[in-house]
């Protein structure tokens, strides 16, 4: 009997903080987020993590920003100007601006950063600056940043700036080991709390420059992992999930009050040939064969991979931008891709005098060596596990054989950058930026040591490049990007594929005026979704 | 109680032991393929410049036998290095992970060990009677359940469907308490989800490790002579049984607390608790060595220190260990 009656009130005690709870929880006027990875630092010239580039974005402001179709709209400054040779940009800074503790923001914090990130080497903002000479700084409102060549791309869309008042005097050492556990930008959102695995919490910036945002605060809430991050969208205690599995989105379509919406994005994954020309390359000379590689390209059919591998979330693949870039990618047509065309396969590896004399299936060089490689890819990422076994079985349908291998990311990472001891990887690749510059710049001869995973190296598409990276003019420098795109297309050095689409899902019943901007409402280059959402009238 | 030749003798085995323990740490995760700095490198047009200075910030740039004299004159300073993801030191990381668990886990344990004991002993004194064949299956069953299915049957259960209970986190984010009570109780209903999932998976075995110890007990000569004394029932099975079945379940409860330190990665990472075991999960993937060499050293230490306590927990229950 005494223990009943103590389970009993333990009971209604429960009920009573649970209650408490309940009416603990934040108002409508939080936006939260859902993710289920978490930024590495606050720092903005030492993080590697979209997550932490999400936070940041809406506590630093660039001098110019993205709006919600990619196109640039003024941030810090209200407009900026090409000088007719190209050679430097001229932005008018906003007057009035002050950091989020008060100090006056001016042209003196613009040129501290830009020198700091170009002198020191720092981060990756450093490739928009490596042909600047100098900043000038006429007056407080005003910057000139010039530089030694043409700059097609204005390097104020991806600078966060940086107050002088609190990064001044370090040293690159000192700021590789600076957490900036507190940012102080002059965005629309200040830092409140980084609970590390747990949440982050900005609030909004009220004295900030432009239209004030309806979310008095931004709640970043990290999931263990995705079937409970999908749970809680449905339960009602996030109202944005930033990107969700295909399977997770399958079951969240049709779910009352959510929306599961589809995105293109700026992403591929592909198969990469090992095309190191060393000597010493321990890698298979017959993959080095254009015919062999374009062949393997007719044999695989996308649309298929689409289908099996992805369960239809994507694109077929073709050349290296994604369709997130819009007109920057290049179009071919159909019937000129080399796709789902075994005949055509058969027929050229027949014609180079690659055929299967001993009858084992396999095909042999005219030497006797067999048309066999070995194919690797991430055992985790499961798409890619399964493109795999589907490219395997095409390859040995025109009588190439493929031996898969399975390994951890960081493993493969190793053996495809460290050594030339493979053949052939699954593997993919985001766009760092809206520009097609970085992916464009993934396969030049200089990124072999840095991104340039299959060592290819082609000095007429070198040229190409540094060519569109200055031509200030945006059609002529479309119509380089385009011959670049069917020039690295046509060496078969990557097999695009597919373009994954962004998956992400939101609550309709709490913040309204998503707009699906390419490659994701949130997780992309703009900030304006969290700017512009508006809560739902009750 | 101890003699002294005994305690010195254990502690000379533990420093041995930690000594080993240390080394072993440091090479295991050296000699694990992948580098830590890959996919940082890749993920942008780092410029060579500073990767190499995360090289060097990192130490990875040394030979290893340095770096390893480095961890040591660190490990001796209580720094347990610079974390590669996070890019602070490990041991503010650490306080804070460690926290949390241990609130989540030191609660399930407490629970877990006293339940498990008492129903053990009702099946025990009721042996062959239909409430022990029914605590006995209902154990078995709860025992094989596996973790993160029951942790996302309770989520779905009592989280979406009933919305009785939070599913992530320790906290409502972005929550503002009125008071300390409704802070506390905020804590409270989140952490009731986790704790029912421990305890319905791993209460099972105390109560079948109790159950079968004490029912060997209840057997012996003494258990005769102590009823024929015309003592009461409760005081056999108790002062004379129990004690004497006692000792199994504290090594199993050494074991169990050992496990509390590493996190139970299957319930944190079921309910997004900020605990160690997530922390570990997350630094195997990132290949955060000084994270993970800092979570695995005071996993082991705990063992050791653990397995020491019920070294001398039997000495304190058992005569017949104190004589030997």
């Amino acid at each position: 009997m005494r223990a009943r009656t103590v389970a009993a009130l333990l009971m209604v005690a429960l009920l009573v903080l649970t209650g408490c709870t309940r009416s603990a929880k934040s108002g409508s006027t939080s936006l939260r987020v859902g993710w289920s990875s978490e930024p590495d630092t606050m720092n903005p010239l030492t993080t590697y993590s979209t997550e932490a580039q999400e936070v940041l974005q809406l506590v630093y402001d660039k001098l110019t920003e993205y709006d919600s179709s990619l196109k640039p709209e003024p941030g810090l400054a209200t407009s900026f100007e090409y000088s007719s040779d190209g050679l430097s940009i001229t932005y008018d800074l906003r007057d009035g601006v002050k950091w989020h503790d008060g100090q006056p923001f001016t042209s003196a914090d613009v040129k501290f950063t830009f020198d700091l990130i170009h002198d020191q080497n720092l981060s990756e903002y450093g490739q928009w600056l490596t042909d600047m000479t100098s900043v000038d700084t006429p007056d407080a409102s005003t910057v000139v940043v010039n530089f030694s060549k043409p700059q097609a791309f204005n390097p104020g869309l991806s600078i966060p700036i940086l107050p002088e008042h609190i990064w001044s005097g370090k040293s690159a050492e000192d700021i590789q080991k600076f957490a900036n556990d507190q940012p102080v930008g002059t965005g629309p959102y200040t830092f409140v709390q980084w609970k590390q695995g747990e949440s982050l919490t900005i609030k909004r910036n009220d004295s900030w420059w432009g239209p004030e945002p309806a979310a008095t605060q931004v709640i970043f809430v990290l999931y263990g992992n995705e079937d409970v991050m999908a749970q809680a969208l449905k339960a009602g205690e996030v109202d944005v999930l930033t990107e969700v599995p295909p399977t997770i989105w399958d079951g969240l379509s049709g779910v009352d009050n959510v929306a599961a919406v589809s995105i293109p994005s700026f992403s591929f994954h592909h198969i990469g040939f090992n095309m190191s020309t060393d000597p010493k390359s321990q890698g298979n000379p017959l993959i080095l064969d254009r015919t062999v590689r374009q062949a393997l390209a007719y044999a695989l059919d996308r649309n298929q991979l689409v289908q099996l591998a992805l369960a239809g979330h994507g694109q077929p693949g073709s050349v290296l931008l994604p369709p997130a870039f819009g007109k920057w990618q290049l179009k071919i047509p159909a019937d000129q891709q080399m796709n789902a065309n075994p005949d055509q396969a058969n027929q050229m590896l027949d014609a180079a005098g690659y055929t299967d004399t001993n009858g084992d299936g396999v095909r042999e060089a005219p030497d006797g060596s067999p048309l066999e490689f070995r194919l690797i890819a991430i055992e985790s990422t499961t798409v890619d596990v399964r493109a795999a076994e589907l490219f395997r079985n095409a390859a040995a349908k025109v009588g190439i054989k493929l031996d898969l291998q399975t390994m951890d990311e960081n493993t493969l990472g190793k053996t495809v950058y460290n050594t030339t001891d493979w053949d052939i990887f699954v593997w993919g690749w985001d766009s760092g930026v809206a520009d097609p510059d970085y992916m464009l710049g993934i396969v030049l001869c200089s990124q072999i040591g840095g991104n340039n995973d299959i060592y290819y190296c082609n000095k007429h598409y070198d040229q190409l490049y540094d060519q569109q990276a200055t031509t200030v003019d945006e059609a002529a420098r479309m119509n380089i990007v385009h011959l670049m795109q069917q020039d690295f297309y046509d060496s078969a050095g990557y097999i695009v594929m597919w373009y994954q689409d962004k998956l992400q899902a939101y609550r309709t019943d709490t913040w309204t005026g998503w707009v699906q901007t390419p490659g994701g409402m949130v997780f992309n280059f703009t900030r304006d979704n969290y700017l512009n959402v508006t809560p739902v009238a009750a | 109680m101890f003699r002294a030749g005994y305690l010195a003798r254990k502690a000379g085995q533990l420093a041995l032991t930690l000594f080993a323990v240390v080394t072993f740490n440091f090479v295991l995760f050296r000699v694990l393929p992948g580098d830590p700095l890959q996919l940082i490198a890749r993920s942008g047009h780092l410029p060579p410049e500073a990767v190499a200075r995360l090289r060097a910030l990192f130490g990875l740039d040394r030979p290893l036998l340095v770096q390893f004299w480095y961890y040591l004159r660190n490990l001796s300073h209580a720094q347990f290095g610079f974390s590669f993801t996070y890019r602070r030191p490990v041991s503010s990381i650490l306080a804070e992970r460690m926290t949390n668990t241990i609130i989540l886990l030191g609660a399930a344990t407490v629970f877990i060990v006293l339940l498990g004991v008492g129903l053990g002993v009702f099946a025990a004194a009721r042996r062959g009677s239909r409430a022990d064949s029914g605590t006995v299956v209902t154990a078995l069953v709860f025992w094989s359940l596996p973790t993160f299915w029951t942790g996302m049957i309770l989520v779905f259960l009592l989280g979406v469907w009933l919305h009785a209970f939070p599913i992530s986190g320790i906290t409502t984010p972005g929550a503002v308490y009125s008071s300390w009570f409704d802070q506390t109780g905020d804590v409270v209903s989140h952490i009731f989800l986790p704790t029912v999932t421990l305890a319905l998976v791993d209460i099972g075995q105390f109560i079948l490790i109790t159950r079968s110890s004490l029912v060997d007990v209840l057997t012996e000569d003494f258990i005769l002579t102590a009823k024929a004394k015309g003592l009461s029932r409760r005081n056999v099975v108790w002062r004379h049984g129990v004690r004497n079945a006692l000792l199994p379940v504290i090594t199993a409860s050494a074991l169990y607390i050992s496990l509390v330190v590493g996190g139970a990665i299957q319930v944190e990472t079921v309910f997004s608790w900020p605990g160690i075991g997530r922390l570990i999960y997350d630094a195997v993937l990132r290949r955060d060595y000084p994270i993970l060499e800092a979570c695995f050293l005071i996993f082991a230490v705990t063992v050791i220190l653990a397995n020491l306590a019920s070294d001398l927990l039997y000495q304190v229950l058992d005569p017949r260990v104190r004589e030997a």
